[in-house]
C-alpha cells in the first residue's frame, strides 16, 4: 500500500528522457502497461463490460431456475457440467450463482466500471490536467484490479464451486469450509480477489483525490468544477474511508478461515463436531462489512449522479438547477452514507435502540436525494431537450432512481423492515437503484463520452433500441419483484416449492425470468454498437454535443498530455447553457467573459 | 510537461501531489486500523475475554520505534542542512532500529506463545488473536516503511537527497512518523484494553 | 443438422439486423440527418417523446392493473397484533410514496415530452432559486419526520420487553431445519451448550440442570391465541433467520448470540383456515438468511390453538428426558469423568502447542 510513486523528482530531473520515452513507447507501454489515464479508463471500461456480461449471464442462469423451478436444464450440462444433476440445477451452485452475480455486478462492474472508467477518463480532462497525479499508481490500480478479476474468474470454475454465501459473505457460513461447498476454495479466492480489489480501489481513489485537489488548471476553483468531478471526488473519498474497513474485515475472515482464530465464530456445532472456536461475534463482521457496504452503494450511484447531471444539463441546453444545492446534497449523501450502515441489520439481533437511531439517520438521507431528483426535473423544465441516447438513459436513470429510492424509504423504516428484510422487496429495491439506475448512468456515460474516448459516435438508432428494450425490460423484471417481496418471498431461495405460503406467484416469476432474458439479450445490441462504433462508427467532431466542459476543448482524440498546447484557463462555471443574448446556446468554460459581452449577466460584467 | 504543471500547481495550492497522496494512503491505513480497534473494543465489550499480560518487550519496542523516529527526524534535518554523512548514518540507524523493532515484535510473539496466548487453534481467544493481528498488520506496514527508508537510503547514496530535493525524504519521514505514531497508539490502546 | 439450422437461423437474424443497421446508417447519411446535431432529429425526438409518454401511461396502467390483480396474493394473511401496526404503517407509507412517485414520474416524462428540441428555441436560463430549494428540502424533511416518528413508535413497541406471562419457545436453527424447545412446567429453559450436542441430544441440553428436566421438543410449534409468545432464537452452526410471514416476525438466529422476538397471535389455525377457505392451511416458519444448500427448505409448522386446546396440548407433551432416559443416566455418570478427561487433554494440548 505504501508503494507511492516516489520518483516524481526523478522524473523532473529526467524530463528530457521522459519526453523521448513518449515517442519511443512500445506496444506494451502504450496499450498494456500504459500510464495514460485515457488508456487505463478504456481498460477499465472493457473489463467492466466483460464482467457485466458474465454477471448478466449468471443472472440468466438463476432466473431460469427461479422462473421454471420444475423444469429440467439438461441443455445447460455442456456449460455447467456437474452442477446440473439429474437435469436439476444444484442448490449450492444456485447460491454460488447468486453470490457471484452480486459480487461481480456490484464490485467488478459498477465500482470498477464507473469509478475506474469515468473517474480516470474525465478527472484530468475536466479539471484541466495533463494526467493523473501518479500515472504509475494509476496503472498499478488497473493491473491489481485485473489480477483480482482473473482470480475471481478462476474461482468460477473451481470444482467445489465459487463462493456462495451471498455477496455479503456473513460468517460463520463463510468462515467454515464444512458449512458449504462454496465456503471452501471459492471463498478463499473470493477473499483474495476482494483484498486485491480493495487495494486497487484505494490506489485509484488516492490518485483521484490528489489530482482533483492539486492539479486543477488555473481558474478552476472548486465551485467551477462540473458535478461529475464533484461526484467522482466524493466517491473517491467514500472509497478511501470505507474500503480499508472491508479489508480489515476480510483479513479477519481469512484468519478465521485458515488460521483457526475466532473473531467471528462462537458456539458452533457443524459437520457432526462441536468446534473449539469461542468468543467470536458474527454481528461484528456485519458491522464491519456494512460500514463499507452501505457507502459502497453510494460509491456505485454517485458517479451516476454526476454523469446524469452533466448529460441532463447538456442535452436540456439549460444550466443545471441549483448547482450549489447539488453539491450540498452530494456532500450530505457522502457524510450520511457513513452513519447509516446498520439499516442492513435491523433484524440481525442488534440493539433495538441503535435500530431506531439508524432508522432516523437512514431516512434523513432521502432529503438530499430528493433535492437531486427535484433539481433534475427542474433542469428539464423549459429546456430545449435533445433526445440523444445518453439523454434517454439519463431520463431513465431519474425515473428508476425515484422508483428505487422510494422503496428505500420503506426499507429504512425499521418497523417495516422486519417483514421486508431479506425478501424480494429488498432485491427489487437495490436492483432498481443499482441494477438499473446505476447501469443507466453507466450507459449514459458511455454514450455521452464515446466520441471523446474513441473519436467516433455510437449509432443513435441502435442506442434508442437498446434504451427502450432495456428500460422496459428493467421495469418488467424488477417491478413485479416488489409484489413478490410484499408477499414475503425470501431472498436466495433455490425454489419456493417447500412452502405453501410462498407457492403463489409462479407465473410472475416466470414472467420476471422472461423479461430478464429479454433484457440481457438487449445488451448484445449495446455490445455490437460499442464494438462496431469503435472501428466503423461515424467520425465525431471535437464537440458533438455542444458541451461546455473542458474535455471537449481537446482534439477529437487527445494524446498523452491531453492538450497539445497549454491547458486552457477556466473563467466560467460549467453550465452556461442558453444564456440570454449569447450567439450559441453554450459557452465553454475557457471562454473569457470579455468575449461574450452580449450575454453577460450584471454580476459578471466585472470580469470582462 | 506534466511535471512542470505539477510544480506550478504545487506552488499555487501548496501541497505536492505525492505528499497529498501519501496522506490519503495514511488515512486509508488509519481507517483500516480503526476498523480493527473498533472490532477489538466491541469484541471486548461482549465478554468472554481472555486476560493476559502484554509482553514486557513491547515497551522496549516502543522505545526502539521512538528512537527510530528520532533518527529519522535527524536524517530529515541532516538532509535539510546538507549534512550528507549524517544523513546516511541516520538512515542506516533508522533501518537498523526498524529491523530491531521487528525482531522485538517477533520475540514478543514468542513470549505470547510461551504464555499460551495463541493466534488460532483450540486454545486461542479473540483477545490474543486481535493482538497478533494488530501487531502483525502493523509489522507488515513497518516492512513497507523499511523498504521506503531503504529506497531513500540508496537514493542518498546517489546524492539524490539533499536540501534542494527533499521530497523523498520528506515523504519517508512523514510515513515513518506515522508508523511510529501508529505503534504508540496501538501500544497504548492494547495497554489499556487488554 | 438441427444445430446447423439453428446456427444458420441465428446467423440470418444477425445478418438481417446488421443489414438493417447498415441501411439505417446509409439512409441517415443520404437523408442528411447525420449532419444534424445529435438528439435534434425531429423524427427521433417525436418517436422518443411519444414512447416516453406511452411508457408513462402504459406503464402506469400496467402497474395499476397488476397492483389490483395481485392485491390478494401480495398481502399474506395477517395474524398478529403488531402485524396490524406494521401493515397499516406500510400502506400509509406506500400511499405517501405513491403520491410522490406519481407526481415525480409524471413531471419527468411530461417535461421530457413537452420541452423537446426545437431548432429556433432557446432553453430558459434558470440556474438557481433559493426559495424553491428550501421548499423541496423541507417537504421531504417534514414527510420523513412524520414517517420516522410513526416507524419509531411502532419499532419501540415491537422491540420492547415481552410481558412476563409470555409463552416462551426456544427456536434453534441448524443446517437445514429448525428445532424447537419448550421450557415445560417450570417455565424455564435448561442450560444448553454446543459441547453437549450429540445425535440424540441435538440441543446440547445440560441435564444436570434441574430446569432442563421438564423441557420438551415438539415437532410443531403450538402457541395459544391471544397470548404473547416470546421466541428465544438461537443457532448452532451458521446464521439463520426465523421468519413467520403471517405474523410479520423475523429475527436472525446467530450462533453464540441469542436473539428474541415476541408477538401476540390473533387468529388460530382453524380461524385462518376458515378465513382463507383452505382446509389444509398451516402457519409456516421459514429461513431468510442464507445458510447453505438447504436454505430454501427450512420449513417448520406453527399451530395457533385456542387457549384451551393449547393447554391440552401442553399437558399431553412429555419431557425430552423421559423419552430418552438413557441420556440422563449417561449424563450423571459421565460428567465427572469428562472433567477429568478435559483436564488431561488440556495438558496434552498445551504440550503439543509448545512444540509449535
Amino acid at each position: 500500500m505504501s508503494s507511492t510513486d516516489i520518483t516524481i523528482n526523478h522524473d523532473i530531473d529526467h524530463a528530457h528522457e521522459e519526453h523521448d520515452h513518449h515517442h519511443d513507447q512500445n506496444f506494451f507501454e502504450k496499450y498494456i502497461f500504459s500510464q495514460d489515464h485515457k488508456v487505463i479508463a478504456k481498460q477499465f471500461l472493457i473489463t467492466g463490460i466483460a464482467w457485466a456480461f458474465i454477471g448478466g449471464f449468471l443472472s440468466i442462469l438463476f432466473r431460469l431456475q427461479l422462473g421454471w423451478p420444475e423444469a429440467t436444464f439438461t441443455f445447460l450440462e455442456p456449460i455447467l457440467g456437474g452442477w446440473v444433476e439429474n437435469g436439476k440445477l444444484n442448490p449450492e451452485f444456485y447460491l454460488a450463482l447468486v453470490t457471484m452475480h452480486g459480487t461481480i455486478m456490484v464490485f467488478f462492474v459498477l465500482t470498477a466500471g464507473l469509478s475506474g472508467t469515468f473517474s480516470n477518463f474525465l478527472i484530468p480532462l475536466q479539471i484541466g490536467a495533463r494526467d493523473m497525479a501518479s500515472g504509475f499508481m494509476n496503472m498499478l490500480s488497473y493491473w491489481i484490479f485485473f489480477i483480482s478479476s482473473v482470480i475471481l474468474f478462476f474461482s468460477l470454475f473451481l470444482e467445489t464451486g465459487p463462493a456462495s454465501g451471498g455477496w455479503t459473505v456473513y460468517p460463520p457460513l463463510s468462515a467454515l469450509p464444512e458449512a458449504m461447498l462454496g465456503s471452501r476454495g471459492g471463498m478463499t479466492l473470493w477473499l483474495i480477489s476482494m483484498a486485491l480489489f480493495i487495494v486497487s480501489q484505494l490506489l485509484g481513489g488516492v490518485n483521484y483525490i490528489t489530482t482533483v485537489i492539486n492539479l486543477r488548471t488555473s481558474g478552476m476553483s472548486m465551485t467551477k468544477l462540473p458535478l461529475t468531478i464533484w461526484a467522482f471526488f466524493l466517491t473517491a473519498i467514500l472509497g478511501l474511508l470505507a474500503f480499508p474497513v472491508l479489508f480489515s474485515a476480510a483479513l479477519l475472515l481469512i484468519f478465521d478461515r485458515s488460521f483457526g482464530t475466532s473473531f467471528f465464530l462462537s458456539d458452533i456445532f457443524i459437520a457432526g463436531e462441536a468446534l473449539s472456536n469461542t468468543g467470536g461475534s458474527p454481528i461484528l463482521f456485519q458491522h464491519l462489512f456494512w460500514f463499507l457496504g452501505h457507502p459502497e452503494v453510494y460509491i456505485v450511484i454517485m458517479p451516476s449522479f454526476g454523469i446524469v447531471s452533466e448529460v441532463i444539463a447538456t442535452n436540456s441546453r439549460k444550466p443545471i438547477f441549483g448547482y450549489r444545492a447539488m453539491i450540498g446534497s452530494l456532500i450530505g449523501i457522502s457524510l450520511l452514507s457513513f452513519v447509516v450502515w446498520a439499516h442492513h441489520m435491523f433484524v440481525s439481533g442488534m440493539n433495538p435502540f441503535l435500530g431506531s437511531v439508524f432508522m432516523f439517520l437512514t431516512l434523513i438521507i432521502a432529503v438530499p436525494s430528493a433535492v437531486k431528483v427535484f433539481n433534475w426535473i427542474a433542469t428539464l423544465w423549459r429546456g430545449n431537450i435533445r433526445f440523444t441516447t445518453a439523454m434517454m438513459f439519463a431520463v431513465g436513470f431519474v425515473s428508476l432512481f425515484i422508483s428505487g429510492g422510494l422503496t428505500g424509504i420503506i426499507l429504512g423504516n425499521s418497523a417495516l423492515d422486519i417483514q421486508l428484510h431479506d425478501t424480494y422487496f429488498v432485491v427489487a429495491h437495490f436492483h432498481l437503484v443499482m441494477g438499473a439506475a446505476a447501469f443507466f448512468g453507466m450507459f449514459a456515460g458511455v454514450y455521452h463520452w464515446f466520441p471523446k474516448m474513441f473519436g467516433r459516435l455510437m449509432d443513435e438508432k441502435l442506442g434508442y433500441v437498446h434504451f427502450w428494450l432495456t428500460f422496459v425490460s428493467v421495469y418488467l423484471v424488477f417491478m413485479p419483484m416488489h409484489y413478490i417481496g410484499i408477499a414475503g418471498f425470501p431472498r436466495r431461495y433455490y425454489a419456493w416449492t417447500g412452502f405453501e405460503a410462498f407457492s403463489g406467484f409462479a407465473d410472475m416469476n416466470t414472467f420476471i425470468s422472461i423479461s430478464a432474458i429479454l433484457g440481457f439479450t438487449a445488451q448484445f445490441i449495446f455490445l455490437f454498437n460499442f464494438v462496431y462504433s469503435i472501428f466503423r462508427g461515424r467520425k465525431s467532431t471535437s464537440n458533438p454535443w455542444h458541451s461546455n466542459t473542458l474535455e471537449w476543448t481537446t482534439p477529437v482524440l487527445p494524446g498523452h498530455g491531453n492538450w497539445p498546447g497549454p491547458i486552457p484557463t477556466v473563467y466560467r462555471w460549467p453550465y452556461d447553457y442558453s444564456k440570454p443574448g449569447s450567439v450559441e446556446d453554450y459557452i465553454p468554460q475557457n471562454i473569457p467573459f470579455s468575449q461574450t459581452q452580449s450575454s453577460n449577466l450584471p454580476q459578471e460584467r466585472d470580469f470582462e | 510537461m506534466a511535471n512542470e504543471q505539477i510544480k506550478e500547481h504545487n506552488s499555487r495550492i501548496g501541497v505536492h501531489p505525492l505528499k497529498f497522496s501519501l496522506w490519503l494512503i495514511i488515512i486509508s491505513i488509519i481507517m483500516m486500523f480503526a476498523a480493527f480497534t473498533s472490532a477489538y473494543i466491541v469484541r471486548r465489550e461482549e465478554g468472554n475475554w481472555l486476560e493476559y499480560d502484554l509482553p514486557a518487550i513491547l515497551l522496549i519496542n516502543t522505545v526502539v520505534i521512538i528512537l527510530s523516529s528520532v533518527t529519522m527526524q535527524m536524517a530529515h534535518n541532516a538532509a535539510k542542512n546538507n549534512n550528507l554523512k549524517l544523513l546516511k548514518m541516520m538512515l542506516l540507524a533508522t533501518l537498523g532500529l526498524g529491523i530491531a523493532f521487528l525482531i522485538g515484535q517477533w520475540n514478543a510473539w514468542a513470549d505470547l506463545v510461551q504464555n499460551n496466548v495463541y493466534f488460532g487453534g483450540s486454545g486461542s481467544n479473540p483477545a490474543g488473536s486481535f493482538l497478533y493481528v494488530l501487531t502483525g498488520v502493523h509489522g507488515f506496514h513497518l516492512i513497507t516503511g523499511l523498504i521506503f527508508v531503504a529506497i531513500t537510503y540508496f537514493s542518498s547514496l546517489k546524492y539524490k537527497v539533499h536540501s534542494k530535493n527533499m521530497l523523498r525524504i520528506h515523504l519517508c519521514t512523514t510515513y515513518w512518523h506515522f508508523l511510529g505514531g501508529l505503534w504508540l497508539y496501538l501500544y497504548i490502546f492494547l495497554r489499556l484494553n487488554h | 443438422m438441427i444445430s446447423i439450422a439453428i446456427g444458420l437461423s441465428v446467423i440470418l437474424l444477425l445478418v438481417i439486423l446488421f443489414l438493417l443497421f447498415r441501411i439505417g446508417t446509409l439512409t441517415s447519411i443520404f437523408r442528411g440527418s447525420s449532419e444534424r446535431a445529435a438528439g435534434t432529429t425531429k423524427t427521433s425526438n417525436k418517436v422518443n417523446g411519444a414512447l416516453l409518454l406511452l411508457f408513462l401511461f402504459g406503464g402506469g396502467a400496467a402497474f395499476v392493473w397488476s397492483f389490483v390483480k395481485y392485491w390478494e396474493e401480495m398481502n399474506q394473511p395477517l395474524a398478529s397484533v403488531h402485524g396490524d401496526w406494521t401493515d397499516s404503517l406500510f400502506w400509509t407509507t406506500m400511499i405517501i410514496i405513491g403520491i410522490v412517485f406519481v407526481i415525480t414520474q409524471i413531471l419527468l416524462f411530461l417535461y421530457a415530452y413537452k420541452y423537446q428540441h426545437q431548432d429556433n428555441k432557446r432553453a430558459y436560463y434558470y440556474p438557481h432559486n433559493n426559495k424553491i430549494e428550501i421548499v423541496w428540502t423541507m417537504i421531504p424533511a417534514v414527510v420523513m419526520a412524520l414517517l420516522v416518528f410513526g416507524g419509531w413508535q411502532t419499532w419501540t413497541k415491537i422491540t420492547s420487553a415481552s410481558p412476563e406471562e409470555s409463552v416462551v419457545v426456544e427456536v434453534m436453527g441448524k443446517q437445514f431445519s429448525w428445532m424447537v424447545r419448550y421450557p415445560g412446567a417450570d417455565n424455564e429453559l435448561g442450560v444448553a451448550k454446543t459441547t453437549l450436542i450429540d445425535a440424540t441430544n441435538e440441543f446440547g441440553i445440560d441435564f444436570s440442570d434441574r430446569a432442563a428436566l421438564d423441557d420438551f421438543m415438539p415437532r410443531e410449534i403450538h402457541v395459544p391465541k391471544g397470548k404473547p409468545v416470546l421466541l428465544k432464537i438461537r443457532s448452532r452452526d451458521v446464521i439463520h433467520s426465523v421468519f413467520l410471514p403471517h405474523f410479520r416476525v423475523k429475527m436472525d438466529a446467530v450462533p453464540g448470540m441469542p436473539t428474541k422476538f415476541w408477538f401476540v397471535p390473533t387468529k388460530s389455525t382453524q380461524d385462518m383456515r376458515n378465513e382463507t377457505g383452505n382446509p389444509d392451511f398451516n402457519y409456516e416458519v421459514a429461513c431468510t438468511e442464507v445458510c447453505g444448500r438447504g436454505h430454501f427448505a427450512m420449513r417448520f409448522l406453527l399451530v395457533v390453538d385456542e387457549p384451551e386446546e393449547y393447554e391440552e396440548w401442553l399437558a399431553s407433551q412429555t419431557p425430552f428426558i423421559e423419552e430418552n432416559p438413557d441420556l440422563l443416566a449417561k449424563f450423571q455418570t459421565e460428567s465427572e469423568k469428562q472433567l477429568v478427561l478435559k483436564n488431561t487433554s488440556e495438558k496434552k494440548a498445551e504440550e503439543v502447542k509448545t512444540e509449535l
